[in-house]
């Protein structure tokens, strides 16, 4: 069977293309687009899916929508009349954008792919996440728990999988919690009270709060009140986005936290003002910690499983996922490479596979890497057509002179096959640099990055070496496989791996098998030839606002205009040659 | 005044030049013609259009209230970002090697300029940080930009003129809002800084799309003008229609609503928190929206 799952109109579109019960590839919108967290209908993602199959969309068996949109609309309705009159601003936008276009989906799908309209799906938002999380790990018997902002209802499901031995597969989910009581929500509405996008920057959250203390927890409480039933409800009278469309925290929110940080304005650590922002973070980040750390310990006493598979943007958070390892008493922990919404796409499409069409298990590769490949030609031409000096080795000549520039202290900007599915580079469209010195991470965030100074770098090494550096728990390895733990940097190493290791010694290690990606493995030898140490600092090829580059020429244009040294493509080389910008504009006028 | 005569009579001559230099010369003359151009049009002021000068009083209006003020910088760093996106993409996109040295060159600028409204924008919040200037109100209009323009299959040539048109009416307006924050010198720097490129880059476009469209050059530019009158006119339908629909909602809410208000709220205090048991079948139904 052929099957495509779609995520869109909330936030990172994309779509997935699963033949015989076999994902053959997976991209967000965002990737095709270049507009970061693009959730418009993935038409681009559609196509390159479909051309990259060679498919049309006649052939297609079945078209799965992530969601139950016309659910979600009684969702957004109902909150309008419970909120009413409070609600009279947000009601019109909130009505305009549903019917304008959101609650229509089989119409649109049917109307932009011309497949009847017999042959399009719907699954839950929580149980595509459950399959995104269940069906791509290596278990067989596994629980599962969903956190996320919001999907139809549920922002939080608990659950189990199995895949039996006759082939059949089962995703039961048997608890939620609803709408408004959300983990996510409460983290973003943090995200947005700190001046970070919503949706978007919860992972700077999780940045700053290293540098904090939960001093605030107390306060940080009195918003999440535990149901005597194990679960959590969130107090309304701080929050208002479940009646707003303005703000997602009330008065009384800030008159618990003080007033909330300007967007524009940097976040100094040195200033009482941006230790209370950093102490904010790290109290939200504890009460979420604590919260699903019980949650999974009931889960896993209630299951007795010793494996947990993770779905959900809650799922993105590094540091709660290490303490679930830890604490919950579960052995293994997965998170797909995409958790988030984008991962929708594909859960939908496995999920219709196995539950709606009873199609028998079949085995889905362990790696993130569905999406577009790269053409170094693509790169070799345009370099040299603006004058770069492009050189083009073997497989062998090139990982040691890359390995060579890594020492020398360059920064490589790496694109390596198909790209990954996810929000994370795992070295197919990474930039690499040299770990050691703390000048190198305030230098990419300054001159390559244009980030924030209190975001943390991660590290990449081989799966072999991981724990030589990392202290990482029984089941940790895994974890890291797609950089989704936040684990200790040994003691002894840190002043070693200095760019990489966070205020708190801590680090988002991804553990490299050499079969994940080969050359990539094969760098990280080569440098640990050169320095003892085979680790490397890598960090997602983009610049901030932008979203992660897919073809060769996103990945050149971003090389141009930004402090990278080196481009590497395929078997393709670039060094840059640098020309001020004045005589670049004579030299073309 | 004389100085505005000399300027027009400078960019004239260099027009004239220009044409001549395309129609007759060797690409070093063409390359010398733009320079020359650049030099001679940053000495001068951009054309302001007929419209802006009439609306004069609303710009003085929006920029002489700090506010507004700060609001509408802080909506320009967002345009010229979102615009310096489009163009990289454009740069990543086109077959045409000079092209895309150009198209970068531009993008840079422009998400330069993104970062100076923004830093600017921050530095006057800073200085009175007690005002819910970011919080209360949609930010103002941000002026020229890409507005809906998709990079992806658009040609050159079509690129070329569009963007010549709204480099050419940025200028203008950026003439405008410079005089207008005379008060404010820092704030009026960076506009003299922004319209030294929006003039190189009103320039390149124009002569790129002469080489690249020799033959109807002007058409694509009197075709770029009325498709930017067209989407203007399209904004203005689709505010009014959307401003008409939210009105009707807004009187259904308040007149048909309470009722259902009334019952979902009694409904909702009777709802348990905590885990709610999800029913077995109720993925049983895969064609169902609900």
């Amino acid at each position: 069977m052929k099957i495509l799952g779609i995520s869109a109109h909330y936030h990172d579109a994309a779509a997935a293309l699963v033949v015989d019960g076999v994902p053959i590839c997976a991209v967000q919108e965002e990737r095709l687009s270049r507009h970061k967290g693009d959730a418009s209908f993935p038409v681009g993602a559609i196509e390159w899916c479909l051309d990259h199959a060679g498919l049309e969309p006649a052939d297609l068996d079945a078209v799965v929508f992530y969601e139950r949109s016309m659910l979600k609309f009684e969702r957004i309705l109902t909150c309008a009349l419970r909120a009413f009159p409070r609600s009279w601003r947000s009601f019109p936008h909130a009505i305009k954008n549903s019917l304008g276009e959101k609650v229509w989906m089989r119409g649109i799908i049917s109307s932009y792919l011309g497949v009847p309209r017999n042959k399009i799906f719907f699954t839950a938002h929580h149980a595509a996440h459950a399959a995104a999380a269940f069906l791509t790990a290596p278990t067989r018997h596994a629980a599962i728990l969903t956190a996320d902002g919001v999907g139809e209802w549920a922002t939080l499901t608990v659950g189990h999988g199995e895949r039996h031995p006759d082939g059949g597969t089962d995703i039961t989910l048997q608890h939620e919690i609803r709408y408004p009581h959300s983990l996510g929500m409460l983290y973003s509405t943090f995200t947005a009270y700190l001046g970070f996008a919503v949706n978007e920057d919860e992972y700077k959250v999780m940045g700053l709060a290293a540098y904090g203390r939960p001093t605030m927890s107390d306060q940080a409480r009195k918003l999440i009140r535990r149901t005597p039933d194990g679960a959590f409800a969130l107090v309304p009278e701080y929050f208002e986005y479940h009646t707003t469309a303005n703000r997602s925290y009330s008065s009384r929110f800030i008159e618990l936290f003080g007033p909330p940080r300007n967007a524009y304005e940097p976040i100094d650590l040195e200033t009482a003002e941006g230790r209370r922002f950093a102490d904010c973070a790290a109290s939200v980040q504890r009460v979420l910690e604590d919260t699903l750390v019980d949650i999974t310990r009931a889960l896993h006493r209630r299951t007795g499983l010793p494996d947990l598979c993770f779905g959900g943007g809650v799922a993105l958070n590094g540091v709660a996922n290490a303490r679930i390892l830890a604490e919950s008493g579960f052995e293994r922990l997965f998170v797909p490479s995409a958790p988030g919404d984008a991962g929708c796409a594909l859960g939908a499409a496995l999920y219709a596979d196995r539950i709606y069409f009873h199609n028998p298990d079949r085995a889905v590769p362990d790696h993130p890497f569905w999406g577009p490949t790269v053409d170094a030609q693509e790169l070799a031409r345009a370099a040299r057509e603006d004058g770069q000096a492009v050189e083009e080795l073997d497989e062998s000549a090139l990982i040691e002179r890359i390995a060579d520039e890594l020492t020398a202290g360059r920064i490589v900007g790496w694109m390596d096959g198909a790209s990954e599915f996810g929000p994370r580079a795992l070295g197919h469209r990474s930039i690499l640099a040299a770990p050691h010195s703390r000048a190198t991470r305030d230098r990419l965030n300054r001159d390559i990055k244009y980030r924030e100074e209190f975001r943390p770098f991660a590290p990449v090494t081989t799966i072999e070496m991981a724990d030589r550096y990392f202290d990482l728990p029984p089941g940790g390895t895994r974890l890291a496989r797609f950089m989704s733990g936040v684990f200790p940097v040994r003691p002894e190493w840190r002043d070693k791996l200095a760019a990489i290791t966070h205020v708190d010694g801590s680090a988002r290690v991804q553990a490299l098998e050499r079969d994940m990606a080969p050359r990539l493995y094969a760098l990280l030898e080569a440098y640990g030839r050169r320095t003892g140490t085979p680790v490397l600092l890598n960090t997602s090829f983009n610049v901030a606002g932008e979203p992660i580059v897919n073809r060769a020429l996103e990945g050149y244009s971003t090389f141009r205009r930004c402090g990278i040294d080196v481009l590497v493509a395929g078997p393709t080389l670039v060094m840059k040659r640098v020309a001020s910008p004045a005589t670049v504009k004579e030299a073309v006028a | 005044m004389p100085l505005d005569l000399l300027s027009y009579t400078v960019r004239l001559t260099v027009e004239v030049a220009g044409k001549y230099i395309r129609l007759t010369t060797s690409d070093e003359c063409r390359r010398a013609w733009n320079i020359v151009c650049c030099q001679s049009f940053a000495m001068t002021k951009g054309r302001v259009a007929p419209i802006d000068w009439f609306l004069r009083p609303v710009h003085r209006w929006v920029w002489g209230d700090f506010d507004r003020r700060v609001r509408k910088l802080l909506a320009f760093a967002e345009v010229e970002t979102d615009g310096g996106r489009d163009i990289l993409r454009a740069a990543e996109l086109t077959p045409d090697p000079l092209l895309r040295r150009l198209y970068l060159e531009h993008a840079i600028d422009e998400l330069r300029h993104g970062n100076l409204f923004r830093e600017r924008g921050a530095a006057l919040l800073h200085k009175r940080p007690a005002r819910d200037v970011l919080f209360n109100g949609t930010p103002l209009p941000g002026g020229h930009g890409l507005d809906d323009l998709r990079i992806e299959g658009e040609p050159d040539h079509r690129l070329l003129a569009f963007l010549h048109v709204a480099e050419k009416a940025a200028a203008g307006r950026f003439t405008i809002y410079r005089e207008l924050v005379d008060d404010d010198p820092a704030t009026r720097a960076i506009f003299e800084e922004i319209l030294r490129d929006e003039v190189f880059h009103m320039n390149y476009t124009y002569t790129q799309l002469t080489r690249v469209l020799p033959e109807s050059y002007r058409r694509q530019v009197w075709l770029a003008r009325a498709n930017r009158l067209w989407k203007r006119y399209g904004r203005v339908v689709a505010a009014l229609t959307s401003a008409i629909g939210g009105a009707i909602l807004l009187v259904q809410y308040f007149i048909l609503l309470p009722p259902f208000a009334w019952l979902a709220k009694r409904a909702e205090r009777r709802e348990p928190v905590g885990w709610t048991p999800i029913p077995r079948d109720r993925n049983d139904s895969p064609n169902s929206q609900y």
